[in-house]
């Protein structure tokens, strides 16, 4: 079979085998990976214009740097959404003055090189699809077209999950644990009570802590919920 | 058989003009009788045809690249036997070399021999666990179809079911993206108003999550209402206070 094997039958092939196995937004990136030679990708859903949707990855050292964008609010994945076109950066290395704190953690992670791709169908926007790699240099033209076509099938995937989903809940796919910061989104509860504040200002707050301690806000937002730190204390 | 290098050139063909599509307006039906006519090609096959269900569960004839194959469709689709039924219902390949021999279709099977396809294959397009349609490849002499065969037609398969996807999400992509948001700001919301009573009620957000769907329940509201009006500071005074004192 191998000399039949061309790159679109095996792209096709290998996108038929992940829509018949289960198909989740994890093993897409994962997909992602395989295909397009990648050290990591990762899935960011936006809601409400922000990156607090949902976050999915190939793996723990990319799920550290999609959720460092939820942390700064700011990063590929959200200028791939806004702009909706691909946002690439082909050596990371050579300092972007876009995201200077994602570029240095990316770097410091050992990743040369960030090409965000937004998932969008014509007007409707969902998100980005943002492939990381260990080595500077573009995508090659297949690559980009082949990452086109993904962020488009994750897309048509993630929408037909939710199509196929009652009307108020959440494709089970979608809906997986740990991928959508609960105790985030919780700890903002509880700071917009401690500071009388709104909860999109509470993220804020939140993401202040984090970048001004240099800690993830998940880690910020579990000491929040765990009570070990409050916002209305001025000893902290 | 073709050639390898045509088999592959006509491949890369087929997928590219797939992915144009992925980018701009098409017709549906133009797209799916390229896939079928392509199929015949690159298969060998006589024909080829594509079936899609409607929402009622039937099956219609979507594309064919002969006459002959698509009256063999319609007959299954109106006769209710067929491989393609077969293939539709189990979400499985139906693989018939010879249609001469032993088969479960009495009616089907003398009707395709008289049309002079006599091996008939049958290929699911499945999104989940949902079938939206069948590929259905028919041939003129009876034989096995081989792996290489075998892939190449269930690539063909998921393609159309892409291609099928693309068209009712681009159609439905408002709506549906819609749906999303919805639902993840819903979720969101949900866990800020847990936060946010257990913050009141000094409780934890386990108990508080307990206290927002007792509430809710008793109340006849949606959580996620009434999540937004806590977390929104649109409750009455006196239903916060019933929030903050419910007994789980």
């Amino acid at each position: 079979m191998t000399t039949t094997e061309g790159r679109w039958l095996r792209v096709a092939t290998a996108i038929g085998a992940w829509a018949g196995a289960d198909p989740t937004p994890i093993t897409l990136c994962d997909l992602c990976v395989d295909l397009l030679g990648l050290t990591g990708a990762g899935i960011t859903l936006m809601a409400d214009g922000g990156l607090g949707g949902g976050t999915f990855a190939s793996d723990p050292a990319t799920e550290a740097l999609e959720e460092l964008q939820f942390t700064l609010g700011d990063g590929p994945c959200r200028d791939a959404y806004e702009i909706g076109l691909p946002v690439l950066e082909a050596d990371l290395a050579e300092g972007p003055t876009r995201w200077v704190v994602f570029t240095g953690r990316a770097v410091d992670a050992g990743i040369q090189a960030v090409f965000s791709f937004p998932m969008r169908i014509g007007a409707a926007r969902v998100g980005a699809l943002t492939l990381y790699r260990d080595r500077a240099g573009a995508l090659s033209g297949e690559g980009h077209a082949d990452a086109l076509v993904l962020a488009e099938v994750a897309t048509v995937a993630l929408l037909a999950m939710q199509a196929y989903t009652p009307v108020g809940e959440l494709a089970k796919e979608i809906s997986i644990e740990g991928s959508y910061h609960a105790e985030v989104h919780q700890a903002a509860g509880m700071v917009s009570v401690q500071l009388d504040i709104g909860v999109g200002e509470a993220l804020v707050r939140l993401r202040a802590r984090g970048f001004a301690l240099d800690r993830r806000i998940r880690d910020v937002a579990a000491d929040v919920v765990a009570r070990r730190v409050r916002f209305d204390d001025q000893r902290v | 058989m073709p050639t390898v290098a045509t088999r592959e050139e006509l491949l890369s063909d087929t997928f590219l003009q797939l992915a144009d599509t992925l980018v701009e307006d098409f017709d549906v039906v133009e797209l799916l009788s390229m896939l079928s006519e392509r199929c015949v090609e690159l298969l060998d096959a006589a024909a080829t045809g594509i079936m899609l269900g409607d929402p009622q569960g039937t099956l219609q004839v979507m594309a064919a690249s002969s006459a002959q194959a698509h009256v063999l469709e319609l007959f299954q689709a109106q006769n209710e036997e067929g491989p393609c039924l077969d293939a539709y219902r189990s979400g499985k390949p139906v693989v018939n070399e010879n249609l001469k021999n032993a088969n479960p279709w009495p009616h089907f099977a003398p009707m395709a021999i008289e049309a002079g396809l006599p091996s008939v294959h049958a290929f699911p397009m499945r999104v989940r666990d949902t079938v939206v349609g069948t590929l259905n490849i028919f041939m003129a002499e009876p034989g096995p179809l081989t792996d290489a065969d075998a892939v190449v037609a269930q690539a063909f398969a998921h393609a159309g079911t892409v291609t099928i996807l693309q068209h009712q999400s681009a159609r439905d992509a408002h709506r549906l993206t819609g749906q999303l948001q919805n639902a993840l700001n819903s979720r969101i919301t949900i866990e800020q108003a847990k936060g946010a009573l257990a913050e009141r009620a000094d409780v934890s957000t386990d108990e508080a999550f307990d206290r927002l769907r007792t509430y809710a329940r008793s109340n006849n509201a949606k959580l996620t209402d009434v999540a937004a009006a806590l977390v929104e500071r649109k409750l009455s005074a006196n239903d916060l206070a019933r929030l903050i004192g419910a007994v789980s």
